[in-house]
C-alpha cells in the first residue's frame, strides 16, 4: 500500500509546492510539465529548469497539447537521462512513456514519474477558441464530486485507466472531495518516497488508490465507453462503414505523427512502398472505372490500426488533431481492446512485461491454424 | 484567347460533368481526375473516373478543398508520365502547384490536360463540416452573387482566381446569363475542343476585361490585407504568439502540395539530441518549449517553399489549432516571389529561384566594404 | 546598447576564400573580435537557409557569411547561389519584421586578411549598435 503525504494547500498549489521543493531543493534538474505560454492563451509542455518559471506551470490543467509520452520519448531518445528529471503527466501519457520505452524509444531512469487520478481533459479545439478557461472552474468542482465533466473528450469520458499504475507519485484529483483545501499524494514506489524526502507537509497513514469514490467513477467511465463503442458500432464499421467514417481523410497522417505509439521515422504510408507507376494506377482504372486519388485512405488506417492498437494507450490526441473530425480515437481504443484482450496484454502497465509482437510461446492460439 | 460557350441550365457543376461526359466519349481525353463527393457526402475526394457514368456524382467546384488536387497529380505521375490522356478538373491554385510539382520532378505532366475555372474561392473546411447540407447552399449562393465573404480569408484576397495556366479554361465573369465561357488557353485545349466540335474561336473579351478589373481590385485588397496581417503578426513577440498554439503536428506540411519531402528535415534525426543539450538549452532561459523548435519549423519550412507557395490554404484547413498559417505565408512568399520575379505556376518552363542564377543581381545584399576600420595592424577594434 | 553586451556572432566562411581571409589576417596579426565565431563550410553555396535559421533562432546575434569573390568560386557558382539564398533569407526576415540586417553576406578572398578582419570588426559594430537578436531572448521559440 502506498504512503500518503497531505500537503496543506489546494491540489493544485500543492502540486505546484511539490514541483517547487523537487526543483529547489535540487533533487531534479529539470521538470517537464504544462506551463502557460502567455497570459492570452496558449497552454504546452516545458521542459524547466528555473524554480522562477515555476508560477506560470498549470501541471495539472485539464488539456493534451501533444502527449507527454512522446515529449519524453524524443528527450530519452539518445540514452537515458543521467540527471534526476521530474514529470507531471496524464496517465495514458505516462503509459504511453513506458510502451515507447518498452520499445527502445526512450528511457525511463532517472526520471521521476508524477501522475494525477485523471478527471480527463477538454478537446484541443476548446483551448483555441477561448471557451475552456470559462469551463475551468465548473470541471474542477465535478472533478470533486466525482462526475464525468459533460464537456470533456469523448475519449476521456470512455477511459477506465484513470489511476496510474506505474507513477511513482500520483496526486488524487479525480473525486477527491477537500481538493481546494488539501492535496492528498500518493507515494507509489520507494522512488516517489525518496525524492519528498524533507518536503513540509503531514504524512498519513498508507491508504489504497483504489476506493469506493474511484470504483463509482470506474462504474460511469465503463457506462461512457460502452456509448463510445455503441456509437462505433452504429456506423457498422465493416468495409462498406469504414469507407463511410474514413472517407472525408485529407491523407494529413496526423494522427500518426501525433500518435505516441507511431514512433517510426519514416511510416510505411509516406514510404516509396506505398507510391505507384502510373501504369499501375492505369491499370486498376480500367478494370474499375474509377479511383480514388491519392489512394489508400482505409488501408492507412487498417494500417495503422494493426500496427499500432496493441499499444494503442487512448490518449485520444489523434481525435484532437483531426481537421476533419474523424472519430479515430474511438475506433482505435475499441479495436486496441478487443486486440489487447486476446493478448492478455495492457500497455503501459509493466514495464518488464515484453510487447506481444515482440515474443511469442509454443503452446498458444492452437486454435489459429490448426484445422481438424 | 478564343473560346466557346456552354449553356448553364441546372448549374454549373451539371454543366461541367455534361461536357466532360461529352468529352470522354468523343474521346477527347481518356479520363478524367476531379473532386467527386465522398460517400458519406460531407466532404469530396479527388477520382480518377474513366467510366462516364461515375461522373454523375462529381462535383468539379466542390465547396471546399479538403485535398490539394496538386497531390492526386503527384501521386499518380510522380514516376512518369500517364499513358492515357487524362484531364484534371481543378482549382488554379491546384493547377499551379501541380506546375510547381512538375518543377522539382514530382509530377509529369505530359500527358495530363488542365481544366481550370474562375474559382469562387472554397469555405474553410471545419466551417463545412459542420453543416455540409447548409454551407451546401451558403456556397451556391455566393456562386451566384459573387460574393466571397463567407471564404476563406486567403480566397478572398486570392489574385490569381482566373489564372489560366492549363488547357481549357471555364469562364464566369463577363458571360452572358445562363451561360459559361469555355476558353481554350493551350494548342492542346483548341484540339479538344476541335475533336468534340466545338465552336472555339469565339471572342472572350468581356471575360478579359471583367478579369482585369476585378484582379486589379483583389490586388488592392490583398495588399491592404498584408499590410494589415504584418502589423498583426510582425517582429517577434507578435509572431510568437502567432504561433503560440502550434503543436508541433506538422498537419500543414503534410497537408501542403509544394512540400513532397519523404521526410521533413524537421522529423529528421537533426533534432534527436541527448538529453543533457536539451537541459543545456532549458538553462540558458530557465525553461524550454516541448516539443521544441516550433518555431524554427515553420520559418524552416517557410524559407524552404516559399518560393513555390501558391497560397492555396490548405495548410490553414489542416491546422488542428485554427492558425492562420495560409495568411502570414502569402505575406511572405508574395515578398520573396516578388524579388526574384518570379510567380509559382505562371510557366512550365520558367525556372525555380534557386536552380538557377544570373551574375549581375541582387547587389543589394552585398555588403559593401567601406574600408572604415583600416587602422593598419594590432589592434584595431 | 549597454557597453557590456556582447554580441554572438556567426562567421560562416568557404573552405576556400573565407577561410583564407582569415588565415591571412592571422598571419598578419590582425585582430578581430573574440565572440565572432568562425563556422566553416565547404563553399557557401552549401549553406541552407536552415543552417541561418537555426543560428538565428537559437542564440546568434548575427551571421556573416563570406564566399569567394564573383568569379572565383571552386565551384563556380556556389557564391551566386548562396547570394539568392541570402536574399530569399533577408526577405523573410523582412517581412515577418525579424531584422534582416542581421544577416550580412561580403565577399572576401584568401588574401584579404585585412578585408576579414575589417568585416569582423565593422559587423561586431553593427551588431552592438542593433541590441541583443530578440528572438534569441524569447523564451517560448
Amino acid at each position: 500500500m502506498p504512503k500518503v503525504l497531505k500537503l496543506s494547500q489546494g491540489v493544485q498549489e500543492g502540486t505546484k509546492e511539490l514541483l517547487r521543493f523537487l526543483l529547489s531543493e535540487e533533487k531534479v534538474k529539470g521538470i517537464v510539465t504544462l506551463k502557460e505560454r502567455s497570459p492570452q492563451q496558449g497552454m504546452g509542455y516545458s521542459l524547466i529548469t528555473n524554480p522562477q518559471e515555476l508560477p506560470n506551470t498549470r501541471p495539472l490543467y485539464p488539456l493534451m497539447p501533444s502527449n507527454a509520452g512522446k515529449i519524453l520519448s524524443h528527450l530519452t531518445l539518445k540514452g537515458p537521462s543521467p540527471q534526476p528529471l521530474a514529470v507531471v503527466a496524464k496517465p495514458c501519457e505516462i503509459r504511453a512513456f513506458i510502451e515507447l520505452a518498452k520499445r527502445a524509444q526512450g528511457g525511463v531512469e532517472n526520471i521521476l514519474l508524477i501522475s494525477q487520478t485523471c478527471p480527463g481533459v477538454f478537446p484541443l479545439q476548446m483551448s483555441v477558441n477561448g471557451g475552456l478557461k470559462e469551463k475551468l472552474s465548473s470541471y474542477w468542482k465535478s472533478a470533486q464530486k466525482n462526475e464525468v465533466f459533460s464537456e470533456i473528450r469523448s475519449t476521456c469520458k470512455g477511459c477506465v485507466d484513470f489511476i496510474p499504475q506505474n507513477a511513482d507519485i500520483v496526486v488524487s484529483v479525480a473525486g477527491s472531495k477537500d481538493s481546494e483545501k488539501e492535496c492528498e499524494i500518493f507515494l507509489n514506489t520507494s522512488k516517489g518516497e525518496s525524492f519528498v524526502e524533507g518536503i513540509k507537509g503531514s504524512k498519513a497513514a498508507e491508504k489504497e488508490i483504489t476506493n469506493k469514490q474511484t470504483q463509482e467513477l470506474l462504474d460511469k467511465r465503463k457506462e461512457g465507453r460502452k456509448k463510445m463503442f455503441d456509437q462505433v458500432e452504429a456506423e457498422k464499421p465493416e468495409i462498406e462503414g469504414l469507407v463511410q467514417i474514413f472517407g472525408r481523410c485529407i491523407g494529413c497522417h496526423g494522427c500518426s505523427h501525433v500518435c505516441p505509439i507511431c514512433y517510426c521515422d519514416l511510416c510505411f504510408f509516406d514510404s516509396q512502398q506505398n507510391e505507384h507507376l502510373p501504369q499501375t494506377f492505369e491499370r486498376y482504372l480500367d478494370l474499375r472505372g474509377g479511383l480514388r486519388l491519392p489512394p489508400d485512405t482505409v488501408f492507412y488506417h487498417l494500417g495503422r490500426l494493426m500496427h499500432t492498437s496493441i499499444s494503442c494507450v487512448g490518449c485520444g490526441m489523434c481525435s484532437d488533431v483531426c481537421p476533419v473530425d474523424i472519430p479515430v480515437s474511438s475506433i482505435f481504443t475499441k479495436v486496441g481492446e478487443a486486440v489487447q484482450k486476446k493478448f492478455q496484454y495492457t500497455p503501459g502497465k509493466d514495464i518488464e512485461e515484453p510487447v506481444p509482437s515482440g515474443t511469442y510461446k509454443e503452446e498458444e492460439f492452437k486454435e489459429i491454424g490448426e484445422q481438424s | 484567347m478564343k473560346g466557346t460557350t456552354l449553356p448553364v441550365e441546372k448549374d454549373l457543376n451539371q454543366t461541367l460533368i455534361d461536357f466532360l461526359k461529352k468529352g470522354l466519349e468523343s474521346g477527347g481525353f481518356d479520363a478524367v481526375l476531379l473532386p467527386s463527393r465522398v460517400p458519406s457526402g460531407d466532404s469530396f475526394a479527388y477520382l480518377l473516373i474513366k467510366n462516364p457514368s461515375l461522373l454523375e456524382e462529381a462535383t468539379p467546384l466542390p465547396p471546399v478543398m479538403p485535398v490539394q488536387g496538386a497531390k492526386a497529380v503527384s501521386s499518380l505521375t510522380q514516376y512518369g508520365k500517364t499513358n492515357q490522356k487524362i484531364l484534371a478538373a481543378m482549382r488554379p491554385c491546384e493547377i499551379r502547384a501541380a506546375t510547381e510539382l512538375s518543377k522539382l520532378k514530382q509530377a509529369e505532366l505530359e500527358n495530363i490536360l488542365f481544366l481550370s475555372l474562375d474559382c469562387p474561392g472554397a469555405l474553410p473546411l471545419s466551417d463545412y463540416l459542420e453543416n455540409p447540407r447548409e454551407k451546401d447552399k451558403v456556397f451556391q449562393e455566393a456562386l451566384e452573387n459573387r460574393k466571397t465573404e463567407s471564404m476563406r480569408p486567403v480566397c478572398q484576397v486570392c489574385r490569381e482566381f482566373s489564372t489560366t495556366t492549363g488547357d481549357l479554361h471555364v469562364g464566369r465573369w463577363g458571360a452572358e446569363k445562363g451561360r459559361v465561357f469555355l476558353i481554350s488557353s493551350s494548342e492542346q485545349g483548341k484540339k479538344i475542343q476541335e475533336t468534340m466540335g466545338n465552336q472555339g474561336d469565339q471572342s472572350v473579351d468581356s471575360w478579359e476585361s471583367k478579369v482585369k478589373e476585378l484582379k486589379e481590385q483583389r490586388l488592392q485588397e490583398r495588399a491592404q490585407f498584408h499590410e494589415d496581417l504584418k502589423t498583426k503578426a510582425g517582429g517577434p513577440d507578435k509572431l510568437l504568439e502567432f504561433f503560440n498554439q502550434c503543436i508541433n503536428c506538422h498537419n500543414c506540411m503534410r497537408a501542403c502540395p509544394v512540400c513532397y519531402c519523404r521526410q521533413c528535415y524537421f522529423d529528421s534525426e537533426a533534432f534527436d539530441l541527448p538529453v543533457d543539450d536539451f537541459l543545456k538549452r532549458a538553462k540558458k532561459k530557465g525553461s524550454l518549449r516541448l516539443p521544441t523548435d516550433t518555431l524554427l519549423f515553420q520559418l524552416g519550412r517557410m524559407s524552404h517553399m516559399v518560393h513555390s507557395c501558391v497560397s492555396c490554404g490548405t495548410c490553414e484547413d489542416a491546422c488542428p489549432m485554427d492558425i492562420p498559417v495560409a495568411q502570414l505565408f502569402s505575406l511572405v512568399a508574395d515578398q520573396t516571389q516578388k524579388l526574384f520575379q518570379y510567380s509559382p505556376g505562371r510557366n512550365r518552363e520558367e525556372p525555380l529561384p534557386f536552380s538557377v542564377y544570373k551574375e549581375e543581381e541582387f547587389h543589394e545584399v552585398e555588403t559593401p566594404y567601406r574600408k572604415t576600420y583600416s587602422k593598419g595592424e594590432g589592434k584595431n577594434a | 546598447m549597454s557597453e557590456d553586451f556582447k554580441p554572438k556572432i556567426i562567421y560562416f566562411m568557404c573552405s576556400w576564400c573565407g577561410t583564407g581571409g582569415s588565415e591571412t589576417a592571422s598571419a598578419h596579426h590582425l585582430y578581430y573580435p573574440e565572440n565572432v565565431i568562425p563556422f566553416r563550410v565547404n563553399c557557401t553555396g552549401a549553406i541552407s537557409p536552415l543552417h541561418l535559421l537555426r543560428a538565428f533562432v537559437e542564440g546568434a546575434d548575427g551571421i556573416v557569411i563570406s564566399g569567394c569573390h564573383p568569379g572565383d568560386c571552386h565551384y563556380n557558382d556556389g557564391n551566386f547561389r548562396a547570394r539568392r539564398r541570402v536574399a530569399s533569407i533577408k526577405s523573410i526576415l523582412d517581412s515577418l519584421g525579424l531584422g534582416a540586417d542581421r544577416v550580412w553576406f561580403r565577399y572576401v578572398a584568401h588574401g584579404e586578411g585585412k578585408r576579414f578582419a575589417d568585416t569582423a570588426a565593422e559587423f561586431n559594430e553593427h551588431i552592438k549598435n542593433l541590441g541583443p537578436n530578440p528572438l534569441k531572448e524569447r523564451k517560448e521559440t
